[in-house]
């Protein structure tokens, strides 16, 4: 099966005040289609910059990654993709229904199909009655249903979450783990990082643990952590261990 | 070219609903209004005057919405993270680049087309159908368009690197400065010898010469259309200018960072 991420060596450096910051080092990682990923790591350990990285929006110091074969360098590498930022934020100026019809231009989907597309997705995400308003009147939780639907619009084959979970109530979070479980039931490959072990526990197929920046564990999440014992407990004991 | 096109789009939506323009009109309206109300200088004077200093203003007004919607853009995408899923789609940052700009001069040329009906409604109703030629009329908005282009390009590739306040503000230096200094550079030559005079002449040949797109006092004091091949050589020079401006703002742009992991 054709690998939906492939991460070699992938190492990201930048300057910032205080000196150079090693934020990845040589990070290698390889996920197959159709599977729900968790992607973890304590904070400042290299999640987000590795998405970022997968998205283009830092270029990698050395070492190389692909999308469905594409280089990440290319633009064309993010068509199969859908994307829920942390904090996600949206034009506020405009109404929920134009920035789906914008994000599916954006993908160069044609009008009809978006006819057909946008009014499901909004129905999917619970936003029907609120479609037409401005988006800078929607809530936190809103926000993050609309954010859900403009990741959805391209019908993506990888679905990036970056804390999906993030800020969100209980109700929000069993949104978001139906979400993800609905995914996984059309065949998609769902990437996400998350704190929230017990959603990864519930929801991943496999988990890949970062700590300063390299790997520091990956494997199916059954085989990882032993019976009787948690998620959490594994993941404690793998980024309190000193790197070598 | 869609993707370009929906980047720019979405600037239009924004300016359409933002109150700015709307705004410069009612002010361009009111001053016009209040200026034909003091018929001081006789109608054949006034006419002229009302065309005169309507075309001022729309040209401070036009220069004004140039900066302020080009430079706006790139550093408001970013402090509002709205980059982040933007650049999550197939778009490249030549095309975010090239969209946004598109969307600034055209959403000034459209305030443009408004600002000058309104300016020539006026003087129609004021000074009869010979009040002005409406060939020169037409030359004069179209090189004035071309204008706001380069200045929405100025603004584009300076916010690349900039905040909005710098970026704007730098615009506005740059953008006044060429259009005010360079035409008496050759006046200020003749005046300086050596190091000076050299020094001047690399700044004529290097700063754009936006003097060339106003043909403001033409239409005003009815001098007739200008040369056509004058204007297209003014139109070739000003997309020089603006494709300059964007592959400067893209040589600064297709590799940035962005990332929260730079606040570190």
């Amino acid at each position: 099966m054709e690998a939906a991420i492939e991460i070699e060596k992938l190492t990201v450096r930048y300057t910032a005040r205080g000196g150079d910051v090693e934020a990845l080092h040589e990070l290698s990682l390889s996920v197959a289609g159709r599977q729900i990923v968790g992607f973890l790591g304590p904070n400042g350990a290299g999640k987000t910059t590795t998405i970022h990285a997968l998205l283009g929006f830092i270029q990698p110091s050395a070492g190389s990654a692909r999308i469905f074969g594409e280089d990440i360098r290319k633009s064309i590498a993010r068509r199969r993709i859908g994307y829920l930022p942390e904090l996600p934020d949206f034009y506020k100026f405009l109404t929920g229904r134009e920035l789906l019809r914008t994000a599916g231009r954006l993908f160069g989907l044609p009008r009809a199909m978006l006819n057909e597309r946008i009014p499901a997705l909004l129905e999917q995400v619970g936003l029907t009655d609120a479609a037409d308003r401005r988006i800078g009147t929607y809530s936190r939780g809103m926000m993050q249903r609309i954010g859900v639907a403009q990741a959805l619009v391209n019908d993506p084959d990888l679905v990036i979450l970056d804390e999906p979970t993030g800020g969100l109530d209980p109700l929000g979070r069993m949104a978001i783990r139906g979400l993800i479980g609905g995914l996984r039931d059309a065949g998609k490959t769902v990437f996400f990082s998350s704190h929230e072990l017990s959603e990864v526990e519930l929801v991943c197929d496999r988990v890949a643990i970062l700590a300063n920046g390299r790997l520091a564990a990956e494997g199916p999440v059954d085989e990882l952590v032993k019976p009787g014992e948690s998620l959490e407990k594994y993941f404690l004991s793998v980024v309190e261990k000193k790197p070598e | 070219m869609r993707r370009v096109f929906t980047i720019a789009h979405t600037v239009w939506l924004e300016m359409v609903r933002r109150k700015d323009m709307y705004v410069l009109l009612v002010l361009l309206l009111t001053l016009l209004f209040v200026l034909m109300s003091l018929n001081v200088f006789g109608l054949a004077g006034m006419v002229r005057h009302v065309l005169d200093t309507g075309l001022l203003l729309t040209w401070l007004f036009g220069w004004v919405l140039a900066v302020n919607v080009s430079t706006r853009q790139l550093p408001r995408e970013e402090s509002q993270r709205t980059i982040y899923p933007l650049l999550a789609k197939p778009v490249s940052r030549a095309e975010l680049l090239v969209g946004k700009w598109l969307g600034a001069c055209t959403i000034t040329g459209a305030a443009l087309v408004v600002f000058y009906l309104a300016i020539l409604l006026l003087t129609l109703l004021r000074g009869g159908r010979g009040a002005f030629n409406w060939v020169t009329a037409g030359q004069a908005f179209f090189l004035h368009f071309v204008f706001v282009a380069i200045v929405a390009a100025v603004g584009t590739m300076l916010s690349t690197r900039m905040n909005y306040d710098a970026s704007a503000s730098i615009s506005y230096v740059l953008t006044l400065g060429a259009f005010l200094i360079v035409p008496r550079v050759p006046h200020l030559v003749t005046l300086e010898t050596g190091f000076t005079r050299g020094g001047l002449l690399v700044l004529y040949y290097l700063l754009p010469h936006l003097e060339l797109f106003d043909l403001r006092r033409r239409l005003v004091h009815d001098w007739g259309p200008a040369n056509w091949s004058a204007i297209l050589f003014s139109v070739a020079y000003g997309l020089l200018l603006v494709a300059a401006c964007l592959l400067l703002a893209w040589l600064g742009y297709r590799k940035k960072r962005f990332s929260r992991s730079d606040a570190i």
